[in-house]
């Protein structure tokens, strides 16, 4: 039997009103046969949209907005870390190698026939290495659903939008950044005990994630590596 | 320095551009065509715009060969410098030049105007609109610092006040553009006398231009009060109560506005080694009345040192590379010397024989020695107490003993003693 069922039926719960509204909801929805695994992933999407925000504004990783990383977070918690690190990389080497291949050869199209020809060898790569299932039978390789690969696909292009204005380095960077958060995000996706925090206190969870918004949200001291970036005009 | 004088993003973002910068502003600032348009209106110098693409049909239905000598192509949306070519000289009936010394043909232009068009270079990768706009050189004064671009000066203006200032010199590693983060200097600007202070490269400080042993510091930036003033002025046009001003020296035309930036990066701070969110306190409630007025508190509030306040107070003056100075003796008599005026050059520094000859090195004078490591060995120097009158102003200072019989000039006059004058050259 899943965990996380055992978990919610080892609960004891008081009245509905005013603090268990919620248990009590999704208690029903999952006799009614809703996934409970989509619910808690549901639920703590608010946890790592405001874990990206903090990470930014905090402690200063930017990474790709908010959308990237929290997209690429539950793409691993779908194809597993390791596949998803790798197709994402693959991905992303894929389209940099044609961007700097037609650089070198002075090679030129209009932008978006040359990003429909990097999603064109991104499709490609990413078969050929499903093609290389029946070689190395990995269960991850074998299970991996059409949803994660496409939005690695589409992803792509955000990636290669950014590297075009920006330097070798900052893409780099960037993608490191990235890659850090998404993972650190999958982690709270799937952690027990961070989805037993969201799944037993379901009020609670949403109510402090909210508030710890807000607080992020008007915080105006410096990021964590504001004090890095700044250390001489601090020691001066 | 405190922690609370340093603005970080956070800051900059809730405390300052979030409140005083206008829906309004911002589309005028991201926009380089509304920018030159509100400009244009409000009588503000910038580089003229030749030709706007809309669409597809401006491409093939414009006349290419009726492009002038030099010109620049660039997106009106691009961001970081990208996207945008700059070409000085005509090749040939088909092709020219480009400031990185590559070739461009009609068929590239029109390749790249249409990448333009389609989004390739604009924030968000929207669609965009192109332009042809007035090619603008370097300015005599700027042209052995900046590497294959024209250099800037970025003004920090917030409440019609220009709080810091930084000039940003294209690097080879730039290719052509004066943006910190593709690898330009930023050089810190005094506010009072527009004399350089100190350069960072890649958030480092640099004492000399990479690859060159030409120094960074006391280069003194032509027309700094014009272009204090436009800077404000831009401001109060714009709906921008805080804002990043770019501004080109046109060789001829002088100082204009390139560019209008509603979120100005905070690099400048380290570039100055000066906090901005201190001086954007002490500026954010007084009243302002015109450029004028806001550029005579900068100056005051912002100046260098505490001389360069009563400096600008008598007012600024204008002085040449060698000036006749008044040397005091020791014991009180003038004596009239040849001085080279050095911005270059931090300390005053006089020659032994003169500094012998005026009493001045008597032990009562000399106030410590200091070892200087030269190209010919180290050397002892004394620093002494010294008084002259340089164009009529009383000068008191400390000034290096140093052996300049075989030098034109017995005295040297060093940046540290040169606030509240401008250097002619």
């Amino acid at each position: 039997m899943n965990p996380l069922l055992v978990l919610l039926s080892s609960q004891q719960l008081g009245p509905v009103w005013p603090f268990n509204f919620l248990k009590y909801a999704i208690r029903g929805a999952v006799g009614a046969g809703v996934s409970v695994n989509t619910i808690v992933l549901i639920l703590l999407l608010p946890l790592v949209a405001a874990f990206i925000a903090a990470a930014r504004h905090l402690i200063g990783l930017r990474g790709f907005g908010i959308f990237l990383p929290a997209a690429l977070s539950v793409v691993f918690v779908a194809t597993g870390p390791i596949l998803g690190v790798g197709l994402f990389i693959l991905i992303i080497t894929v389209s940099t190698l044609l961007r700097f291949i037609f650089r070198k050869i002075k090679f030129k199209l209009q932008y978006l026939p040359r990003m429909a020809f990097i999603l064109w060898s991104v499709s490609v790569a990413v078969l050929g290495v499903l093609f290389l299932a029946p070689v190395i039978a990995w269960p991850a390789l074998t299970n991996v659903s059409i949803f994660p690969v496409l939005l690695l696909a589409l992803l792509a292009e955000d990636f290669s939008r950014v590297q075009l204005g920006k330097s070798a380095k900052t893409a780099i960077t960037l993608t490191t950044e990235t890659l850090l958060l998404a993972f650190i995000s999958y982690l709270f996706l799937t952690l027990t005990f961070v989805q037993k925090i969201a799944l037993l206190n379901p009020e609670y969870y949403l109510i402090g994630v909210a508030i710890f918004d807000l607080i992020v949200g008007k915080f105006v001291g410096l990021r964590l590596l504001e004090y890095y970036r700044f250390r001489k005009l601090l020691r001066s | 320095m405190k922690l609370s004088s340093i603005l970080g993003l956070n800051a900059r973002t809730q405390l300052f551009a979030y409140r005083y910068n206008t829906q309004k502003g911002k589309r005028i600032a991201d926009s380089k065509i509304q920018t030159a348009r509100v400009l244009k209106k409000a009588g503000i110098a910038h580089p003229e715009i030749f030709k706007v693409f809309r669409d597809s049909r401006d491409i093939s239905s414009f006349n290419w060969d009726s492009l002038p000598e030099s010109f620049a192509l660039k997106p009106s949306r691009g961001t970081g410098g990208e996207g945008i070519i700059v070409v000085k000289k005509r090749i040939d009936i088909n092709s020219w030049l480009t400031t990185q010394k590559t070739s461009v043909t009609i068929a590239d232009l029109k390749l790249h105007t249409q990448d333009i068009l389609e989004g390739a270079y604009s924030m968000g990768s929207v669609p965009d609109v192109a332009f042809i706009q007035e090619y603008v050189g370097r300015a005599v004064s700027f042209r052995k610092y900046a590497f294959r671009g024209t250099p800037d000066v970025r003004v920090i203006v917030f409440n019609k006040v220009p709080v810091m200032a930084m000039l940003r010199l294209p690097t080879r590693e730039s290719g052509g553009r004066a943006n910190l983060h593709q690898g330009a200097i930023g050089v810190g600007v005094d506010i009072a006398t527009g004399i350089t202070t100190k350069a960072i490269w890649h958030g480092e400080l640099i004492i000399l231009k990479p690859g060159t042993n030409r120094k960074l510091h006391g280069i003194k930036i032509p027309n700094w009060t014009t272009i204090l003033e436009i800077a404000v002025n831009a401001q109060m046009v714009s709906g921008l109560g805080y804002l990043g001003v770019d501004i080109v020296v046109h060789p001829e035309k002088g100082p204009m506005v390139l560019e209008l930036n509603a979120q100005p990066g905070l690099q400048i701070q380290l570039a100055n080694m000066e906090g901005l969110r201190k001086r954007l306190e002490r500026v954010e409630d007084l009243e302002v009345r015109d450029a004028e007025h806001g550029v005579k508190i900068a100056k005051a509030l912002f100046a260098g040192r505490f001389a360069d306040r009563v400096a600008v107070e008598e007012g600024i003056k204008t002085i040449g590379t060698k000036e006749l100075v008044k040397l005091v003796t020791l014991d009180g008599h003038k004596i009239d010397t040849w001085a080279k005026i050095d911005t270059g050059a931090w300390r005053t520094s006089i020659d032994r024989s003169l500094a012998q000859e005026s009493g001045l090195l008597d032990t009562k004078n000399v106030l410590w020695s200091k070892v200087f490591k030269g190209a010919l060995g180290t050397e002892k120097r004394p620093i002494i107490n010294l008084k002259f009158y340089l164009a009529g102003r009383k000068i008191s200072t400390l000034a290096s003993v140093a052996n300049r019989s075989k030098l034109r000039r017995p005295l040297i006059i060093g940046r540290r003693d040169l606030t509240g004058f401008l250097v002619k050259t």
